[in-house]
């Protein structure tokens, strides 16, 4: 056992999230150590060449959420960030296909061809949901108060969000309180008609989340996607060169260069708490580092129930977290291609593989992809949203070769009798068979394939139960409740001791968010 | 219908049915976007011959991209009479009338024309697509609503000549047809439709055909209205008349209600100068209660024409070593106006006018500063650097030819 | 054409109770019911000769204790029977769960299946109470009228402290944790028995086109539960039938001078400039009033009698954005004697039955809703009405009323013919078999009142006994519209205070009797 030297702070985990509260308090001045379990940074934004020559994007692909201002305040431009456009969303169907680009004019011809109705209203539903989405941005950027017994600048915070809501049209308002409550397919049924447009955009509402479109609660996932912009516009999004590892990389890198120390391969066993009070932290190898903060980038299960004796915390606050629902229901698949995927919809190469590939032709597609998970099983036809990055960034496969990233639902974590080789290689397969009726070359032009369970989410990133989003975004586990009642503004009850990941407030997705606003909290309390 | 431009990638916007001409004759090859339509912005090198083919000979225009929807049941006129500000009940068979529609808060949705085709059949134009608001409000009522925009081409022939040429290729005269009338009739034996209407508020015709005679009806115009000077003309040089005509533009104007996003953007038809065209006396209709209000409560803008005034514009230029700087081409960048240090307004459109020798714009203000002549201060930049100019709130339309309505004798 | 200060559409349970209060008040109010009985869905019918039931509801969850008290209800005659047994959750090996009003003995009842439920019940059940008394006080208020909420409104709400004061802030959170959770979710929270959770979970699905698995369905099973005292399933049954509580508060109107007139159906609300003025019936006879109040659900009232073109665009879209799909279908079934459940003793069998093995059967029978089709092994819920009513059947007869879900509405491929009918009723007989060996060879005759029938026979749109779904988007200040949560609606003078107002559906009474406040302000 050997004592290094003491920090001022010490981040479990090398996800983006730890990542950015690592930068932030450097930058402040605090001398900062951040510990990662695995070789590589970035958790769940992770880009690791699998396959010689292939680099795959693992776990997130797309970047949409990523705050603005922490892009700025962290410099991450400087440090590599460059965010390409993924231009247009393509849902094969079995005859024809439906296709949504940049262009406005285009879009609206492509919407028409299906129903004339609905180009017309997805003008419309465009501004609107921009509208929303800004108008939720105040919720997301306040460190959510503390309901049990609200501090005074906990009620200076809520008052400012009541003048924000009074200042809604009513129906703003209306739509936000559809929003919160609905399923996606129940909120999309009010504006648009033609199924696979309903059931491409109720998508949404079900990434990483274990419901189906017409699950109520849906719809607010459907939103948490839509809050993000790329450079001003609403609800783009788009891919980052080199893959969202990228993103990690420039973080860490703005991080190093507010003087952070990064440490890979150290995979922290216990944090140590003295008198109620954190003081550092003890890795698997035995050795400890000390520090006046120690701040987690997991899940809270994992920081909670994992990193700290639950005799160091309070029993109703343990009982809250044990009931913290954290459900996975997602699988990846990555793929190495010898060349690209020909839909039969579209044959041939195109604008419409610069963009994301959806397999959501139906709510019947979904909803019986959801029945199979609800039910213990993985989907036999999945849902699944694809890109192809090597089509963005011609760096993420060797010349004239191809990457393919299927996100995929339903795999559930409970799956009947546990997750296997035999059966993730049946869910593998899964996923082929249902890309091959819309693109049946896809068997041919496979090289590698890597496929993902939640269980393998849990094992190799430290997810629990795989859930992408560290904890589902469920209404109850929401601002205040999320993790936990008293809890959720990034401190818990043990002093000194922070959480800084996506089960706190705003929520999952490479947001940086949680990160940022941990961070200015605990630069609050030490000021 | 497909046809490949021999200048660029086979293009993803649509194609009008006289595109097969339109494109050829573009010698400019300058093209805009117009309702996902590629429309010529002008024919020649300069638009300077289409401009003047407007006021002093015949224009031909392309205007199949507008929106156009036909409404017909037992129910149409009823369902109008709701939808617009109008009153389309004393609309007869063979007339026309140009008005607004507004949501329930009486704000401007959009503005177009309505053409009654017989008692129960109705077409209506406008600038975006409305086939939703129109399904949506008609629920529950005795009529069926279908989509036109394809269904129908349409050519917009302006001028002083354009008389001339319809009579020598139409099988009817078409002197007795008044302004806002329409009448059927035939070139040759393709049947089409006239009305006495158009966007440059001049004598002027528009012609409503089947897409499938487009091209034969395009070449015979031509062919017959060449002794008369029959100009194909596109949209910059439009976009001058109607601003001289004092005729509003969608998206540049105004924009309409269901995309304004924010409430300062919307605008109702007072405050566009169309109360003329609300009537509050009609039964219920869309917005009938807040317009009313409005009207009680006293509008908070003014539509208004203004002019440019001449001699400190030109000394303004003087001073910096210029001649005047004069916009030839109509602008729709939302300008400033002012009354002392106070923003009180701001003009949406504007150009030089050609034919009447003076700048003009197209202006909203705060209704206190609406009343002719008043002086307010127009925002200009002159080499990079922003000054104020006199500008004077003049009656519109600008320009208003006895000839736009009048009959021959 | 005569007049009326205040025209009362439709003379349902919250009808009669806004009539009555008017009348109260000294208005001059006429009550007009299409049927030839008030009541709505509290009615009671003879269904095979000699076999009467209670059309709709066999039991009443909560009456609003302000309408008991206001309109005197006892004196009228209303009598209700609270049984001590208050649901059996039917076991197919005949180890049924008993819910009883003691909570005790219902843990005694768990343990057979689990000690640790047993443990927790008593406790749970009182969970549940503190957070129902949230929902009771909010449902005596009128909704605020977000998102412009005010000093004023603020201050109507200052009745909300009163939970507050008691349950403290946890309690809220409780509140607002547990109201849009999905039933596993809350189940996982205390209990491990199947049989148990699904038997729980039937409270949180209660006509709705839902399973299990949806959010919110929290809120539903408080909803149930509110002024239940900490009696979990809470149920009471109404002497003489369900129809005796309208009768009552008919007879509470009558005192009043409320004029009540049934084979009346309004065809028309006048509206002329956006200002209600009066009605038309079926026969051409016209009324005018100052106001008028509909008890119908938001369909009929605006869409069917006011008409679309008379609806400002916004509203238009609001209404035609409610979700009803009701789910729910009811059969009777005339026995020729009293059936025998496994495992059930004779003093027993005057409860409410529910055939709900486990959570996932539940959710599988409700997947039928979104593909269209019936459940083949739907969630039954019965009752024996002629245990206690004896007038119910002939001599040593029974009538067994179940109520089934999922029977949707919106079908595909397929209609609610006769012979889709029957084959649900097959399928509820053979759900039925499981628990009662010989129940075909009992039924005499059935009576299978799909949601098409009830849309038909009730005016329900979509067949809805809510008159809208009880969630969380239609909840409180959305119920039935965000323009219309205050019982007035957008049209002067017209007025609503059916179900589909705050605060929902159920026999309670507490809609009109807010409703009536509302106008009287
Ligand atoms: C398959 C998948 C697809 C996704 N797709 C997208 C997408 O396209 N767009 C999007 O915006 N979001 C997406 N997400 C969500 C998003 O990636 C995550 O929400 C986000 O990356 C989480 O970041 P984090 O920093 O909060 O946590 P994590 O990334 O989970 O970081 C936690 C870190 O802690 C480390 N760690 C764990 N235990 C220890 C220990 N004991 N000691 C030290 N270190 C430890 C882990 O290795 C990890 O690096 C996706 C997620 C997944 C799983």
């Amino acid at each position: 056992m050997s004592t290094v030297k003491k920090y001022d702070a010490i981040v479990i985990g090398g996800g983006h999230n730890g990542l950015t509260a690592a930068a932030y308090l450097g930058r402040a001045g605090k001398k900062v150590l951040v510990l990662e379990r695995r070789y590589i940074l970035g958790g769940a934004a992770v880009t690791e060449e699998i396959f010689p020559g292939f680099k795959f994007t693992v776990c997130s692909y797309v970047v949409s959420l990523m705050k603005p201002n922490v892009m700025r305040e962290l410099m991450l431009p400087k440090f590599g960030l460059e965010l390409l456009p993924l231009e247009s969303t393509l849902t094969p169907l079995d005859n024809d296909y439906l296709l949504r680009t940049a262009d406005a004019d285009q879009t609206y011809r492509e919407i028409a061809r299906h129903s004339r109705k609905d180009a017309e209203t997805y003008m419309r539903f465009g501004p609107a949901m921009g509208q929303i989405g800004m108008a939720v941005r105040p919720i997301l950027e306040t460190i959510a108060p503390n309901a049990i017994r609200p501090s005074l600048s906990d009620l200076g915070a809520l008052k400012k969000l009541m003048n924000h809501f009074q200042s809604l049209s009513s129906e703003q308002f209306e739509y936000l309180t559809k929003l919160m409550t609905m399923s996606s397919a129940d909120f999309l049924d009010e504006w648009f008609e033609f199924e696979p447009l309903k059931a491409t955009m109720s998508a949404s509402g079900i990434i990483g989340t274990f419901m189906g479109p017409k699950s109520p609660g849906s719809a607010y996932v459907m939103l948490h996607h839509y809050m993000g912009d790329i450079d001003g516009a609403f609800r783009a999004w788009g891919f980052q060169r080199g893959g969202t590892g990228a993103v990690s990389m420039a973080i860490a890198r703005s991080a190093e260069h507010f003087g952070a120390d990064i440490i890979t391969e150290a995979p922290v066993e216990k944090v140590i708490v003295k008198n109620g009070r954190a003081v550092g932290v003890a890795l698997e190898n035995g050795d400890e580092y000390s520090s006046d903060m120690v701040i987690s980038g997991l899940d809270p299960k994992q920081t909670f129930l994992n990193m700290v004796d639950e005799s160091d915390l309070p029993s109703d606050f343990v009982t809250d977290i044990k009931n913290f629902r954290i459900r996975g229901s997602s699988g990846k698949v990555n793929l190495a291609l010898d060349a690209l995927p020909n839909f039969t919809c579209l044959p041939g190469d195109g604008h419409h593989l610069r963009g994301a590939i959806s397999i959501s032709p139906s709510y019947d597609h979904l909803e019986r992809a959801y029945d199979d998970a609800k039910y213990g099983n993985f989907s036999q036809e999945p849902f699944m949203d694809m890109i192809l990055p090597s089509v963005l960034d011609p760096e993420m496969a060797p010349p004239g070769k191809h990457v393919m990233s299927c996100f995929v639902q339903y795999a559930p974590y409970d799956i009947k009798g546990g997750w296997d080789d035999t059966k993730r290689e049946a869910f593998g397969d899964a996923v082929i068979n249902t890309i091959a009726r819309y693109a049946p070359n896809i068997k041919d032009i496979i090289l590698h394939r890597q496929v993902l369970t939640p269980a393998d989410m849990e094992k190799t990133f430290g997810l629990t139960e795989g859930n992408i989003f560290h904890g589902e975004l469920t209404l109850q586990q929401l601002f205040s409740m999320r993790p936990a009642v008293k809890w959720a503004d990034y401190s818990t009850p043990i002093k000194n001791y922070f959480q800084c990941g996506s089960g706190t407030h705003p929520g999952g997705g490479i947001t940086g968010s949680p990160g940022e606003m941990a961070a200015k909290k605990i630069l609050g309390i030490w000021s | 219908m497909s046809f490949k431009n021999p200048f660029t990638a086979e293009t993803q916007l649509k194609l009008s049915p006289f595109f097969e001409r339109t494109s050829k004759l573009n010698e400019s090859q300058e093209w805009k976007r117009w309702s996902g339509y590629l429309a010529a912005t002008q024919y020649e090198l300069t638009h300077d011959n289409e401009y003047f083919a407007i006021r002093t000979k015949a224009a031909l225009l392309d205007i199949t991209p507008l929106y156009k929807y036909i409404i017909e049941g037992p129910d149409a006129q009823r369902f109008l009479d709701r939808l617009v500000t109008r009153n389309i009940q004393i609309c007869k068979v063979g007339q026309v009338m140009y008005t607004p529609w507004c949501d329930e808060h009486g704000k401007q949705i959009d503005d177009g024309t309505v053409q009654r085709l017989s008692e129960n059949k109705f077409r209506i134009t406008s600038a975006e697509p409305n086939l939703e608001w129109i399904e949506t409000n008609s629920a529950g009522m005795d009529l069926s609503v279908s989509d036109d925009s394809k269904t129908t081409a349409s050519l917009a022939l302006q001028g002083p000549n354009s008389r001339a040429i319809l009579n020598a290729v139409a099988s009817d005269l078409l002197d007795s047809l008044k302004f806002f009338w329409m009448m059927d009739t035939q070139f040759g034996d393709i049947p089409v439709s006239i009305s006495r209407t158009g966007y440059t508020g001049d004598l002027g015709y528009e012609i409503w055909m089947n897409p499938k005679d487009a091209l034969a009806v395009w070449d015979l115009l031509l062919e017959k209205g060449k002794p008369y000077g029959i100009t194909p003309t596109g949209l910059q040089a439009l976009d001058i008349a109607r601003i001289e005509a004092g005729l509003i533009l969608l998206d540049v104007d105004y924009i309409s209600t269901r995309h304004a996003i924010i409430e300062s953007r919307k605008s109702s038809p007072y405050e566009l100068g169309l109360g003329w065209a609300v009537k509050l006396k009609k039964k219920d209709f869309i917005g009938k209660k807040a317009l009313k209000a409005e009207v009680d409560r006293g509008s908070e803008w003014a539509f208004v024409g203004i002019e440019i005034e001449w001699d400190s514009f030109e000394k303004l230029h003087r001073e910096a070593g210029l001649a005047p700087g004069l916009p030839c081409t109509a602008w729709r960048k939302s300008t400033p106006l002012y009354k002392g240090n106070e923003q009180v307004g701001y003009a949406t459109s504007g150009t030089w006018s050609p034919i009447l020798k003076r700048y003009i714009a197209l202006a909203h203000v705060k209704t206190e500063y609406a009343k002719e002549n008043t002086e307010l201060d127009f925002e200009l930049k002159v080499e990079h650097f922003r000054k104020l100019t006199p500008a004077r709130i003049v009656k519109t339309p600008f320009f208003d030819p006895e000839r736009k309505r009048s009959c021959p004798q | 054409m005569s007049r009326f200060d205040i025209i009362v559409v439709g003379g349902g349970l919250n009808s009669l109770v806004t009539a009555s209060m008017l009348g109260k008040a000294g208005k001059k109010v006429l009550v007009l019911e299409a049927r030839d009985q008030i009541g709505g869905l509290a009615s009671t019918s003879e269904f095979a000769p000699g076999f009467k039931c209670n059309d709709i509801n066999d039991v009443v969850k909560w009456i609003d204790p302000r309408v008991m008290k206001q309109l005197n209800l006892e004196s009228y005659g209303l009598e209700l029977h609270s049984p001590d047994l208050v649901r059996i959750a039917l076991d197919t090996q005949g180890q049924h769960i008993v819910f009883h009003r003691d909570p005790n003995e219902t843990a005694d009842s768990i343990a057979n299946h689990s000690e640790k439920d047993a443990k927790a019940w008593k406790a749970f059940t009182e969970y549940i109470d503190n957070l129902t008394y949230f929902l009771e006080k909010l449902y005596e208020l009128t909704p605020p009228k977000l998102p412009n909420i005010g000093l004023k409104e603020a201050f109507s709400m200052r009745a909300m402290l009163s939970p507050i004061r008691r349950h403290g802030t946890r309690g809220l959170v409780d509140f607002m944790r547990v109201a849009p959770m999905m039933m596993p979710e809350l189940m996982d929270e205390w209990f491990e028995n199947e049989l148990l959770r699904a038997g729980v979970s039937t409270a949180g699905i209660h006509h709705l086109s839902f399973g299990p698995f949806a959010a919110a369905t929290g809120l539903n099973l408080l909803h149930q539960h509110v002024h239940s005292k900490g009696v979990f399933h809470n149920v009471h049954f109404i002497k003489g039938g369900t129809s005796e509580l309208p009768n009552a508060v008919k007879l509470a109107a009558e005192s009043v001078n409320v004029e009540i007139r049934t084979n009346s159906k309004v065809s028309a609300i006048h509206v002329e400039n956006g200002v209600c003025s009066g009605v038309t019936l079926e026969s051409g006879e016209t009324f005018q009033a100052d106001q008028v109040v509909s008890g119908l659900d938001p369909q009929n009232t605006f869409i069917k009698l006011v008409g679309p073109p008379k609806l400002n665009p916004t509203f238009a879209t609001q209404l035609r954005n409610i979700n009803y799909r009701g789910s729910t279908a009811r059969i009777h079934f005339a026995l020729n004697a009293l059936p025998e459940i496994k495992g059930v003793t004779e003093d027993q069998m005057g409860t409410i039955f529910s055939a709900s093995p486990s959570i996932e059967y539940l959710e599988r029978t409700s997947d039928s809703v979104k593909y269209g089709r019936l459940s083949e092994n739907p969630f039954v819920e019965f009752s024996i009405p002629s245990i206690l009513n004896p007038t119910f059947a002939p001599n040593g007869k029974h009538v067994l009323s179940a109520t089934i879900q999922y029977a949707p509405y919106h079908l595909r491929g397929m209609n609610w013919s006769e012979e889709l009918k029957n084959k649900l009723k097959n399928n509820v007989v053979n759900v039925l078999g499981n628990y009662i060996p010989e129940i075909s060879s009992l039924i005499e005759s059935s009576l299978v009142l799909s949601p098409v029938d009830l849309e038909r026979q009730f005016g329900l749109t979509e067949g809805n006994l809510n008159h809208g779904e009880m969630t969380l988007d239609q909840f409180l200040f959305m119920r039935p519209t965000i323009s219309t949560a205050q019982y007035k609606s957008p049209i002067e003078n017209l007025y609503l205070c059916g179900p589909g107002t705050h605060p929902g559906g159920g026999l309670h009474g507490a809609n009109g009797f807010n409703a009536a406040r509302e106008i009287l302000k």
